[in-house]
């Protein structure tokens, strides 16, 4: 297990199924024992090529901790592991219906800094979205339990959305807030 | 080279490698240096037993003076006596004409300079960069270990703000190599003095490092488990300190004395010492008489807490908005926080402490002295490093503080790494060419969390060169940027179709080139070149002399024995060769000489290993043996 690292996929890497229910804890203690045993530190006093490696391995178990962590970012790793390449940048979703919601959201969420009780309805906001993302999640678990690869697909173009939507609430109450503090 | 020496099985002559390793912490106000001696972490004095050395450089006629003896000339000799040299780290000159209000050095124009953009002071001495000013401290602080501990410096590791960018570590890291210091790891501020508060306490849980210098601020929120100590989030502010805190004051008093023409540096370094002055004493008492006399200026008058409070409020409450958003980036709750520790010499004022209480609902930890903490922590650090407790279980976890972009159409940044993302990490790019047969391709590096070129701080522009010609659009370019454990960026490039590895030009924005330090670095070994020499030289000379006397002694017990008349003639011959050239000043000739000297002596030594290990063998049984190699073995 060294140059194996690079090669072996996260979920393996982590002592995991390949499976989207993951144990967080896990992943955690995990990141823990391959930092210990792979960390540039470690390798001080090594040669060049020793270190470059280390460097190599360490930034690819960064790499799979941030994947297995993240709902999204799994997803669609289970998907590439499937054959399937997704773009984040350049997939979007044609259902018209849903790509109308999201305008709606848009649209909210560029009025709300003249708003009042601007803080309260982002709050609100951060509140429904996890609901809505929780029910796509569910989607896409469904469908690439029966190998629906296609359907898979389309609900992570559509959580994408809501990753976006959340980085955007997320950024508009900590300006809010540090515009209260000055 | 020990050859002619001996031991007697079962005695080590390893004894026990100890390698010299420092913590250096390099401040804006004051540096220190640390190291672990039999187990204990202690900052070393000067030899008038003082711990700080006061960040300041004095450019004399014909000497340098670093510390408290520069410091005199701070307000006689402004111009060459260079304070908070820090503040300028990896800065461009746009940066420098905000920072240097408190200041007022004079630069010379960057683009008289052909090689790079770096700012230059003019002092005495030339025009000079942060990183050579900065350099003379480290080699004072270098000089200081060496002296103390009386053996080589393995290598040092060297704090810098968390908050640092790209070019502000990559200044540091030219520094020390002008000083001639092995880096062993760039270590951001707030985690080592969280390594010398976690070894202390042996607590566990989150906390958050406040810490604020003279010139820098740093947030950083960690988690402490069984010895790892993993950056959840940084943030902070790398042109905030305790010299805004005066340089508000040195205003107030301006304003309150309704002086005019206060602009030359004599003055403003006067009044900004004054405020200093004032602002340390506000630590102890509520109220501070202040005394100005220079030049034109005359004005007594006192200052209180309250119009501190008043003064220095909106600064103390930028830290604080960094600490919301580190907290919220590392998704965690005032609640969840375990300690507060305060760090920095500007957490002695007082309002920050209050200021900072208030913030987190919770009495921050003061009890650990500000100055020292981040020495000792990177102290702590540079010993596991170079290998002293090879069992040791710490690790230190860290992130990029900063989002790395890359400019894209319209003068907008495109993200490839995000802040707070734990390093090392990687990513990967891939462009195209827009031209038939394009083998060309720029890439300019920002760094930052701002969406416009224009609001980010420029890294560097690569130019990739050397793929095949190939239609437009048809190349695949994969650019990867890694970012090592010391934060700081390494960028490499292929194209995918015809795997060519793609050469790169780095254009630093801020930067020294590689081609100026090189260049700076020959320009110090020649001023050093002479000692060198001289030194080497009575090395050698003391090398010769050992080997002769090993040689003498073990001729005494049994060079009779071992040896055939024409074998001890044959040694005797170069021994002498040996005894005759080693007052000559040619260090080289004497080096061969003793070599010479220890290939003609080695079938003695051969025979003269077996013959001792025969006897040793017969007073001792094989089992004793046995267990005296395997504790030898574990001493060493």
């Amino acid at each position: 297990m060294s140059e194996e690292i690079l090669t072996s996929n996260f979920f393996q890497l982590f002592g995991l199924p390949v499976s989207y229910d993951v144990d967080l804890d896990q992943i955690q203690q995990q990141y823990m024992l391959l930092q210990k045993q792979f960390h540039p530190d470690k390798f001080a006093n090594a040669s060049d090529q020793a270190k470059r490696l280390s460097m190599q391995q360490t930034s690819w178990i960064n790499e799979a901790q941030t994947t297995l962590k993240d709902p999204v970012l799994r997803a669609s790793y289970l998907l590439k592991l499937n054959g399937v390449d997704f773009n984040f940048e350049n997939e979007t979703t044609k259902d018209v219906a849903f790509l109308m919601q999201q305008l709606e959201m848009r649209e909210k969420l560029e009025n709300i800094k003249n708003e009042p009780e601007s803080l309260e309805i982002l709050d609100d906001l951060a509140k429904e979205l996890k609901v809505s993302a929780s029910v796509l999640m569910e989607g896409f678990v469904k469908s690439f339990e029966v190998n629906n690869m296609d359907d898979a697909r389309e609900w992570i173009r559509k959580l994408q959305f809501m990753q976006k939507a959340k980085m955007e609430i997320t950024k508009l109450t900590a300006d809010i807030e540090d515009e209260l503090m000055r | 080279m020990a050859l002619i020496q001996i031991a007697e099985p079962g005695e080590s002559t390893t004894a026990h490698q100890h390698k010299l390793a420092v913590g250096i912490d390099l401040g804006t106000t004051n540096s220190l240096v640390a190291t672990v001696r039999s187990g204990d972490v202690k900052t070393l004095p000067d030899a008038d037993g003082r711990h700080l050395l006061p960040s300041v450089v004095h450019y004399a006629e014909n000497e340098v003076h670093v510390g408290v003896t520069a410091q005199q000339f701070s307000v006689k000799d402004p111009l060459n006596t260079i304070i908070s040299v820090k503040r300028f780290m990896g800065r461009g000159i746009d940066d420098i004409a905000v920072e240097d209000a408190h200041y007022s050095y004079k630069f010379t124009n960057p683009a008289s300079n052909a090689d790079s953009v770096v700012p230059r002071i003019k002092t005495r001495a030339g025009d000079l960069s942060a990183v050579e000013i900065s350099a003379q401290i480290l080699k004072t602080l270098k000089q200081r270990a060496v002296e103390t501990l009386g053996d080589d410096l393995t290598g040092a590791v060297i704090t810098v703000p968390a908050y640092f960018d790209d070019a502000q570590r990559q200044a540091t890291k030219d520094a020390a190599r002008l000083a001639d210091i092995n880096v062993l790891r760039l270590l951001n501020e707030p985690t080592a003095a969280a390594v010398a508060y976690g070894l202390d306490s042996g607590n566990e849980g989150v906390i958050a490092v406040f810490d604020l210098g003279g010139g820098t601020f740093d947030v950083s929120i960690l988690r402490l488990h069984k010895g790892v100590f993993e950056v959840l989030a940084t943030g902070g502010d790398s042109a905030l300190g305790g010299d805004d805190f005066d340089y508000e004051i040195s205003r107030w008093i301006i304003a309150q004395a309704k002086f005019r023409d206060v602009d030359s540096p004599e003055i403003k370094r006067y009044l900004m010492q004054q405020a200093r002055s004032a602002k340390e004493a506000l630590a102890e008492q509520d109220i501070v008489d202040i005394k100005i006399d220079i030049e034109h200026c005359q004005w007594t008058g006192t200052l209180n807490r309250d119009t501190l409070k008043l003064l220095l409020t909106p600064l103390v409450k930028k830290t604080l908005l960094s600490c919301r958003r580190a907290l919220r980036d590392a998704e965690v709750e005032k609640k969840d926080i375990n300690e507060v520790i305060m760090v920095g010499g500007s957490t002695r004022t007082l309002l920050v402490r209050e200021m900072v209480a208030d913030f987190f609902e919770r009495e921050p930890l003061t009890s650990i002295d500000p100055d020292k903490v981040v020495a000792t922590g990177a102290a702590l650090q540079a010993d596991v490093l170079v290998g002293n407790k090879p069992d040791d279980e710490m690790l230190l976890l860290d992130v990029i503080p900063l989002s790395l972009g890359i400019e894209t159409m319209g003068g907008l940044v495109e993200k490839i790494i995000h802040r707070n993302t734990a390093i090392p990490v990687a990513k990967a790019q891939d462009f195209t060419t827009y031209k038939d047969g394009q083998t060309a391709m720029a890439v300019h590096v920002l760094q930052g969390d701002r969406e416009l070129v224009s609001d980010s701080r420029s890294l560097a522009r690569f130019e990739l060169r050397g793929f095949p010609p190939q239609v437009a659009g048809a190349a695949r370019i994969r650019v990867t940027f890694q970012v090592d454990a010391d934060g700081l960026l390494i960028v490499s490039a292929c194209e995918e179709n015809s795997g060519v590895e793609a050469s790169i030009d780095v254009k630093p924005s801020y930067g020294l080139s590689d081609t100026e330090i090189e260049r700076m670095l020959r320009e110090s070994m020649e001023h050093a070149e002479d000692d060198m020499h001289s030194r080497s030289l009575r090395e050698q000379q003391v090398e010769a002399e050992r080997v002769l006397q090993a040689l003498d002694a073990a001729m005494v017990v049994d060079g009779d024995q071992l040896l055939s008349v024409v074998e001890k003639a044959e040694i005797m011959q170069v021994r002498q060769r040996l005894i005759d050239i080693k007052a000559d000043s040619d260090k080289e000739i004497i080096k061969q000489t003793i070599k010479q000297l220890e290939d003609t002596c080695e079938d003695y030594v051969a025979r003269r290993m077996n013959s001792n290990i025969k006897t040793a063998m017969q007073g001792h049984s094989i089992e004793e043996y046995a267990t005296d190699k395997k504790s030898a073995a574990e001493e060493s």
